[in-house]
């Protein structure tokens, strides 16, 4: 059975005809990443925000083990779906512990604290993405890529079946970004945790699929999807092209005897570019 | 271990500052005196005590200690709690602009009844709650109230209503109107009288105690509205509670003592470089400590002129060098 199902989804935000996304329909099992690619402002957000239940669709319908999250109530869809942001504004500093113990308010009362239980699961939820030594220390003096992990943690301590990741290696440095892939990778494959996430790296895709992981990539253009599949079929440099208008070199090297590199490599911009889209436009 | 020493430690710190202001005043008073004053009157042992002692105590040191500790606690804990649910360091109790329209309240029930006390606590209660009802229809866009429109309604109302307060001071009676209503802005607790505890008590009991519930949401809240709501937060229900308790605390306090500043902004500043930023225990302390300065404060205005100096003056001139070292000694606390 799929974990998450979207069906003939349509949004356009209130007072605006103009839609951001249609007729939208996929499928993601357990155990199982998708990966929804696109230009800056195509949409993706705002379909991650649907999942959520931030904003609701016009058309469609989402749920999530077999349950129609418009007739949840925000308390219900955190036991279902967890969310990293793509950037955490962080105001007060709080201790990491205290941050990670946050995703248990969804098991926690309006007028109560977590308990000593949910204290001992945002500790195994630091210990998932090896940060247990930081839980004392002020999440404000974290790095960028230590103040991911920490949402990712936050996220793991709401026990849920799903988690909604909005570009989380966003503004991180060459080392974190792997870091935060490993972890990806590693809580996937010993949780079973189903992922849904918006990126910017193609080359994120193929990693996640050498790693043996079911990867599926939606390819977000023009309010629809141009393409779903798993990044060997769907990761080519037509499609590059159509996406982002920059063409690419697909470069593969064998890493061992079973598994194959393969990267994505941006060569240059289209030319015409703007003009182009202008008579897409006028279409 | 150390957790039940600070609460403990927060449970009497304010009743100590309470007792303190007994003996201090114009009329200094022993320890033994009070001792038996108090013992007195509560188990009912004649101790000959003059009347004047016992006025002195009971009737006026008393109800105002536990008013000062009351409003300071109140403006405090309303602070703190708007600081986390607006994410901004910077937001006082006054932030709704639950202050000015109290202060414009009270002038104009100055104006039109010539100061009669009640007519005073009720039209600052009733125009400081329309104040924060005025800033959360302008805040209310679309369907939702984000933060910033919010704030942004606060600021807009509150300085409606300092123009308002401008108005009131104009049109006022120069040599007995504008006298009283500019002492009552800058903030006093001289008249305190026990059924002035009693009638402000309610809302700021009310707002108090569920600010005290909810404090942990108030963590959540404080990681923005969509953090919140995936983390599985009722954003309208649990902001509404907090809006409300804070402005109830905050209207109920400024209505009784004019307005006093400064209490709901650095007062949480304060118990966060103490304790730190977690509400469970910020909360707490801020009532705590927001009780024991604004008491402290009135003691030092009763006695260092011959009249009083008002309240508002005393709390930026005593609290400000106290933070500034406080933030000396404990380099800010993890900003």
């Amino acid at each position: 059975m799929s974990v998450l199902q979207v069906a003939n989804a349509s949004f356009s935000y209130e007072r605006q005809s103009e839609k951001i996304f249609e007729d939208i329909s996929f499928e993601v099992g357990q155990g199982e990443i998708f990966c929804l690619l696109g230009p800056n402002g195509c949409g993706k957000s705002t379909l991650l925000d649907n999942i959520l239940g931030v904003n609701h669709l016009q058309q469609g319908e989402i749920r999530v083990m077999g349950r129609d999250t418009r007739t949840l109530k925000a308390g219900q869809i955190a036991r279902y779906i967890a969310y990293v942001p793509q950037s955490h504004e962080r105001t007060f500093p709080y201790q990491v512990i205290d941050i990670v113990k946050m995703g248990r308010a969804a098991y926690t009362g309006r007028f109560s604290s977590p308990s000593a239980k949910d204290k001992e699961i945002a500790k195994e939820a630091l210990d998932l993405v090896g940060l247990r030594h930081l839980r004392h220390r002020p999440y404000t003096q974290l790095s960028g890529g230590e103040g991911q992990l920490v949402m990712i943690a936050r996220a793991l301590a709401q026990k849920t079946p799903v988690i909604v990741m909005d570009e989380p290696t966003a503004h991180l440095d060459f080392k974190h970004e792997m870091v935060v892939m490993e972890t990806i990778v590693k809580l996937v494959k010993t949780t079973d945790l189903t992922v849904v996430m918006a990126t910017h790296f193609p080359n994120h895709t193929f990693y996640l699929e050498n790693n043996g992981i079911k990867t599926t990539v939606a390819l977000m253009h023009n309010k629809h999807f141009l393409e779903v599949g798993n990044p060997t079929k769907v990761l080519n440099e037509h499609n590059m092209r159509t996406l982002y208008n920059v063409n690419t070199k697909l470069m593969t090297c064998p890493l061992d005897t079973s598994t194959v590199l393969k990267q994505l490599v941006p060569v240059s911009t289209l030319n015409g570019t703007k003009e182009e889209e202008r008579n897409a436009y006028v279409r | 271990m150390r957790k039940r020493i600070i609460y403990i430690l927060l449970i009497i710190a304010p009743l100590l500052c309470v007792f303190a202001s007994l003996f201090i005043g114009r009329y200094p008073l022993s320890l033994p005196l009070v001792i038996k004053t108090l013992w007195g009157q509560i188990a009912l042992v004649n101790y000959d005590i003059p009347d004047m002692y016992q006025t002195l105590v009971w009737d006026i040191r008393m109800p105002r200690a536990i008013l000062g500790a009351a409003v300071g606690g109140c403006l405090a804990v309303s602070g703190a709690s708007f600081q986390g649910l607006f994410r901004n360091p910077l937001v006082s109790s006054g932030i709704l602009g639950v202050s000015s329209g109290a202060g414009f309240g009270a002038a104009l029930a100055i104006i039109l009844f010539h100061g009669n006390t009640s007519a005073v606590y009720i039209f600052a209660f009733a125009f400081a709650m329309l104040a924060v009802l005025l800033s959360y229809l302008i805040g209310r866009v679309y369907n939702t109230t984000p933060t910033i429109t919010l704030v942004l309604g606060g600021v807009v109302v509150s300085s409606i209503f300092s123009a308002l307060i401008s108005f009131a001071k104009y049109v006022a009676d120069p040599y007995q109107q504008l006298p009283t209503i500019v002492f009552w802005l800058m903030g006093s607790l001289a008249t305190a009288r026990y059924h002035d505890i009693l009638m402000a008590g309610i809302p700021m009991g009310i707002g108090i105690a569920g600010l005290i519930a909810i404090r942990w949401r108030i963590n959540v809240l404080s990681m923005g509205d969509r953090e919140a709501h995936s983390l599985g937060v009722n954003l309208a229900v649990d902001k509404g509670i907090v809006i409300i308790c804070a402005s109830l605390a905050t209207a109920g306090a400024v209505c009784v003592s004019g307005i006093i500043g400064w209490v709901g902004l650095v007062i949480p500043h304060i118990c966060r470089m103490i304790v730190g930023n977690d509400n469970r225990v910020l909360i707490p302390a801020s009532l705590s400590l927001g009780a024991c300065f604004l008491v402290l404060v009135d003691n030092v205005g009763r006695i260092i002129t011959g009249s009083e100096m008002p309240l508002g003056i005393l709390t930026a001139l005593i609290g400000g060098p106290f933070f500034v070292w406080l933030l000396k000694k404990t380099k800010g606390g993890g900003w």
